[in-house]
């Protein structure tokens, strides 16, 4: 990146290479629709050129990157929802107390562990994850899909690791709430 | 413990991110809770199920966001760059094209037709020119006129066209052109 910051066209390309499956992975997981993360995720790249020069090495890179791609994706759902869409995006703890409690299922001989995603769990498992608050969804992919750790969620979503940690739980207790069927049958 | 207070807890043991502490707590709780081993189970399952969702890299995506980057003036321009095992060969192979141009130049130019305007004339090398000792001849020793004699044998066309070893050179003289034939071989200019 300082390299790119510096004027080096093979630098961001190296940087593309590197990162672009990433960058549209969370774009799909966040949008929910492969348009939409097409879009967003040619938005952030864009993003990301043009905040090069503000870039300072004190943080890690992909803290920095998915910092951008996660303001980008809530940008582009915002724009979606004021177009008529339904997207549920509550603001910074918003929600998190009013979660329903989940009704969790009984016990069950069948190890959730051993589902097999087929495709149409796959797709019902997408729509669950679409209706989550953004800013869960956010926290729950960044941890589960990407890798972060809650210290550098918390730091992509500027908010406290026990927010993050909060966050996580209420999207799996959502999640579960919707698929409990699938995962217990 | 409670089950609806441990539930955070055992996400987070799920995330690997809870506290030495809180595991045990939550190894303790679920040593003894049915419900909650199930509960364990399948939040493990849902965050399995987040990276199912993968979707793909569109086709074109590459070309169409560095499309919108140089559209925009975001992208520097791509620098041809001389790999660095070429740089320690490209200075020396530089500078012996550089000699070998000069040298098949210079020696087109010995080589190449004559400027016009002066004549060309052809005389063996092996016969060089003579002044001709007509006019003082009575100031001559005998050794002098026998070497004359030699000379003047010398300058015989005849001999010269005998001689096939006599290597030919080209003298430019005035009032003749490249494009002239050649003179008759053989002899000085005017013999």
């Amino acid at each position: 990146m300082l390299l790119f910051r510096e004027g080096s066209r093979e630098a961001f390309e190296e940087l593309f290479s590197r990162h672009h499956r990433a960058v549209v992975r969370f774009a799909w997981r966040m949008t929910g629709d492969p348009s939409a993360a097409e879009e967003a995720a040619q938005e952030i790249f864009l993003r990301i050129a043009r905040a090069a020069p503000t870039y300072l090495p004190t943080a890690k890179f992909s803290t920095w990157m998915y910092t951008i791609a996660r303001r980008t994706t809530l940008n582009y759902l915002r724009d979606t929802k004021e177009d008529g869409e339904k997207v549920p995006i509550l603001q910074e703890g918003e929600g998190e107390d009013g979660v329903t409690p989940v009704q969790l299922p009984g016990p069950d001989d069948r190890n959730p562990e051993q589902v097999v995603w087929e495709a149409q769990l796959t797709e019902r498992f997408r729509i669950a994850l679409a209706e989550l608050p953004e800013g869960h969804r956010a926290a729950f992919v960044l941890n589960r899909g990407d890798g972060l750790s809650y210290e550098e969620v918390a730091q992509v979503l500027g908010v406290t690791v026990q927010a993050v940690k909060t966050r996580i739980f209420r999207a799996r207790e959502m999640l579960l709430s919707r698929l409990s069927k699938d995962l217990s049958a | 413990m409670e089950c609806r207070d441990i539930r955070e807890s055992i996400s987070a043991c799920v995330d690997g991110e809870a506290s030495p502490g809180e595991a045990a707590s939550v190894r303790e709780h679920l040593a003894s809770c049915e419900r909650c081993r199930v509960l364990e189970r399948q939040m493990r399952a849902v965050g399995a199920g987040v990276r199912q969702v993968r979707g793909s890299v569109p086709d074109r995506f590459r070309e169409e966001v560095f499309a919108r980057l140089e559209s925009e003036g975001a992208l520097p321009k791509r620098k041809k760059v001389v790999p660095a095992a070429w740089r320690w060969v490209a200075v020396p192979l530089a500078a012996a094209a550089g000699l070998g141009l000069f040298l098949l130049t210079s020696r087109e130019v010995v080589r190449g037709p004559a400027p016009p305007g002066p004549a060309v004339a052809r005389v063996g090398t092996s016969a060089p020119h003579v002044p001709s000792p007509q006019g003082n001849g009575s100031a001559l020793s005998s050794e002098d006129r026998e070497m004359l004699a030699m000379l003047d044998l010398l300058e015989d066309p005849v001999a010269f066209d005998t001689n096939d070893d006599a290597v030919g050179v080209d003298l430019l003289a005035p009032g003749d052109t490249a494009d002239s034939p050649d003179p008759p071989r053989g002899g000085r200019s005017g013999a």
